[in-house]
């Protein structure tokens, strides 16, 4: 045979496995119904769900002073960060109604605080914070200090008979602060795109584990390994079925849910985006590929893959950012393909940015996809010889 | 119902647990591996965010107001720019998530008592960093107007420094900080986390122990036995729920001697509530299992339904309170939430079954429910 026969041969029988592969996916109802609502109604309800940035922190107050100064620092408590919960009869309540968990913080104005903040004495508020939550906790803090500090700043110009208009001018550093790729801080936008790639890195890692496992557990991979096909063309059509699979799913989310509903804005290539989101499930698919080959039944894999997969999805940088891990963890996810396409999705479609500023990240991601698919594919061949 | 009979069916499910020895090891080590990983590498502390600088004014001012971002373990300096047109760059490639611009006449106008407009470019993409970013700005821009003002006010009014001071005392806040008095975060997770690794792993333990025997077709060996259907799901379910039952004490355990987080309730009562959460974390596993007809598909949904609600709708990282009103609602439809309630309460604020008994109930409601619906979707007597 020539070799120009050899390739027709063998990429028929890479079609014929892809479009069997495509056949038995499409068959299973319950898993396609789950599959069409994971990147649909799963995101939408997330995208618009998650906010990240303190919401709602509910405020009780305890004032000694029920003053001017007093009730104007506790109407600068509003929403959406703080939410009014009332006001105190006695200090110690504050605890008690912490205790019950409803509310988050109490605010305890001391007496004569007004007297002092006009003859310029030095005075303290104090804030009791349930710290269960601690970065929710610590955020909530923050702010409280940040809107206390700007009323004493104010307070201290006002006594020096300074104010911050023009007429006067005061020598301070005015901040201007521009956010740039989502000016409003949507929070949709980030949240629907880290739930799709959640829900992509889900269905690539343990759609092709679970199918090459349940081949090898029912015998069926005898039957095949039989026939003239090799270890590579039993293997690949199903990563390329089940790539197929999720990227028209993404299609239907990005589509269907993230631009029309929540706006999300597609700057960069479409082209390279879905690329390189191929490029992502594949690499990630490696991984499903290599639990496959270490496991003898679906509970197994099922296992391996979860133990690897709930890392990937909570250390990647799509839930919290990288710079909140700790260094081990940074090093630790160099080896998640997921770490490198975070920055690739969110600077296609929210910064507009090309492979020229991408290429390093793509390269990384295609490093790391290209060593888990060979070594998979090492031991998938290696177990049937 | 026939003890006996569902002893034997427990013990039949039980022996081919033991003999995957992979699967048993897995089973016991997942979520040990879980809280060991994420208790120690699930900080939130935002540090680090890398920055660049355009300095426009290059005077002595300039520099010293600077300095405090260079010194901040906030930030990370990464490079000192000529101009504002690089910045675009370090901010696409992600390189820096801020850029401060400080303008021309900075010294010179704040010297002579104007204001100067300092420009900060922050990268938006990830709200929640940008957030942060722009707070720890805020605050050395407040720290840094503060000493502005001291020396203006020493400076025009002929004041002496400490007088200077004395007249810009700052309104203090005194903060404390209760029921996790260090702000530790490990406190925080750590309890949430072994509502994670229950939540995560136990539905998976049961999640093909029905449709498995479908698909090989031993089921039939079932349908043709004189065990009926609660006895089959009730053996079915044991041996799962005391593996998970021992993980609890092994996560409890880890979390009190390795991260010595305080436990401060009753035992008892979380021994209790455990004891309910267990029985609902399989039991979500067994109905899926009941309702798919692959394993394959049993695999995915179950790892979908338990994974994603639990890292985002059950109060680990981010607030129930600070969902959106769709979003809470579905928060209430998940155990996870009822259990980090509990988890929480227990260790860290001692409060008792006053407090806590809406989250107990809740969990019983679940248990009840998805037992309910597992014996009417299992039938001896299927269609085809």
């Amino acid at each position: 045979m020539k070799p120009a026969d050899r390739l027709v041969v063998w990429c028929r029988r890479l079609t014929v496995m892809t479009r069997k592969e495509l056949v038995q996916l499409l068959r299973d109802i319950p898993l396609m119904a789950f599959l069409i609502y994971s990147f649909t109604l799963s995101v939408y309800v997330t995208g618009n769900g998650i906010q990240t940035q303190l919401r709602n922190a509910g405020l009780l107050v305890y004032d000694a002073d029920r003053s001017l100064s007093s009730r104007e620092l506790v109407s600068r408590f509003h929403l959406p960060y703080f939410r009014f919960d009332g006001e105190l009869i006695h200090a110690d309540e504050g605890f008690r109604r912490l205790d019950r968990g409803r509310s988050m913080m109490v605010l305890d104005i001391p007496a004569r605080f007004h007297e002092a903040l006009v003859s310029g004495e030095p005075t303290a508020v104090q804030l009791l914070v349930d710290t269960t939550n601690a970065p929710q906790g610590l955020s909530a803090a923050g702010y409280a200090a940040r809107i206390v500090g700007q009323f004493g700043q104010e307070s201290i110009l006002a006594r020096n008979g300074l104010t911050a208009s023009s007429s006067a001018p005061v020598p301070m550093i005015v901040s201007d602060h521009r956010v740039w790729f989502n000016q409003d801080q949507n929070e949709t936008w980030f949240e629907s795109i880290s739930h799709l790639l959640r829900m992509i890195t889900i269905f690539a890692v343990l759609l092709p584990a679970a199918a090459l496992v349940r081949e090898k557990e029912r015998g069926t991979v005898e039957q095949l390994l039989v026939s003239p096909l090799t270890p590579v063309q039993i293997m690949l059509p199903k990563v390329v079925a089940m790539t197929l699979m999720i990227l028209g799913a993404t299609a239907v989310a990005l589509f269907g849910v993230m631009q029309p509903i929540f706006g999300v804005p597609i700057r960069g290539s479409l082209a390279l985006l879905f690329s390189l989101t191929a490029l992502f499930i594949v690499a990630t698919a490696g991984i499903g590929v290599f639990a496959s080959t270490v496991t003898k039944n679906q509970a197994q894999v099922g296992m391996m893959t979860l133990l690897v997969v709930a890392p990937i999805l909570l250390l990647s940088g799509i839930f919290t950012p990288m710079e909140t891990m700790p260094a081990w963890v940074q090093y630790l996810m160099a080896l998640s393909p997921l770490r490198y396409f975070i920055e690739i999705a969110t600077g296609i479609l929210l910064k507009g940015v090309g492979f020229d500023m991408l290429w390093s990240q793509a390269l990384a991601m295609g490093v790391v996809g290209a060593s888990l698919f060979g070594f998979g594919l090492w031991r998938f061949r290696r177990q049937f010889q | 119902m026939n003890l006996r009979r569902v002893a034997a069916v427990a013990s039949k499910e039980w022996r081919e647990v033991t003999r995957d020895r992979m699967f048993l090891l897995l089973a016991f080590v997942m979520p040990a591996i879980w809280m060991f990983v994420f208790g120690y590498g699930l900080v939130l502390d935002v540090e680090h965010i890398s920055f660049v600088v355009v300095d426009r004014d290059h005077s002595a001012l300039s520099r010293d107001y600077l300095y405090r971002f260079y010194q901040s373990r906030y930030f990370d300096f990464q490079e000192a720019l000529e101009g504002e047109g690089d910045a675009d760059v370090w901010l696409q490639s992600g390189r820096a998530r801020a850029v401060i611009i400080v303008p021309e006449k900075f010294q010179e106008r704040l010297l002579s008592g104007q204001p100067a407009e300092v420009q900060t470019l922050i990268d938006g993409t990830f709200p929640l960093r940008a957030d942060i970013t722009k707070s720890y700005v805020i605050a050395i821009n407040n720290a840094f107007n503060h000493e502005l003002l001291v020396d203006f006010l020493a400076r025009t009014r002929g004041l002496s420094r400490s007088e200077a001071q004395r007249r810009t005392s700052p309104l203090g806040i005194e903060v404390r900080y209760l029921y996790n008095e260090e702000v530790r975060s490990t406190w925080s997770t750590v309890p949430a986390l072994i509502m994670f690794s229950l939540m995560v792993g136990s539905p998976l333990l049961t999640a093909l122990g029905v449709v498995r025997e479908k698909e090989t077709g031993s089921i039939y060996n079932i349908y043709s036995a004189t065990v009926t259907r609660l006895e089959f799901l009730v053996g079915k379910l044991i041996p799962y729920v005391m593996i998970s039952a021992v993980n609890v004490a092994v996560l409890w355990l880890m979390a009190v001697l390795l991260f010595a987080v305080p436990f401060k309730g009753s035992l008892w009562l979380f021994i209790a509530s455990s004891v309910l959460f267990v029985l609902t974390s399989t039991g979500i596993g067994l109905v899926v299992s009941l309702l798919v007809s692959t394993q394959q598909a049993a695999l995915i949904i179950t790892v979908v339904v338990s994974t994603v609600p639990t890292i985002l709708f059950s109060g680990l990282i981010v607030p129930v309170s600070s969902l959106s009103r769709a979003s809470q609602f579905q928060a209430h439809l998940f155990p996870g939430m009822y259990y980090t309630n509990i988890t929480r309460g227990t260790f860290l604020q001692n409060v008792g079954l006053a407090v806590l008994w809406t989250d107990i109930l809740a969990l019983a409601i679940y248990a009840v429910v998805l037992g309910t619906i597992g014996y009417h979707l299992f039938t001896k007597r299927p269609r085809t």
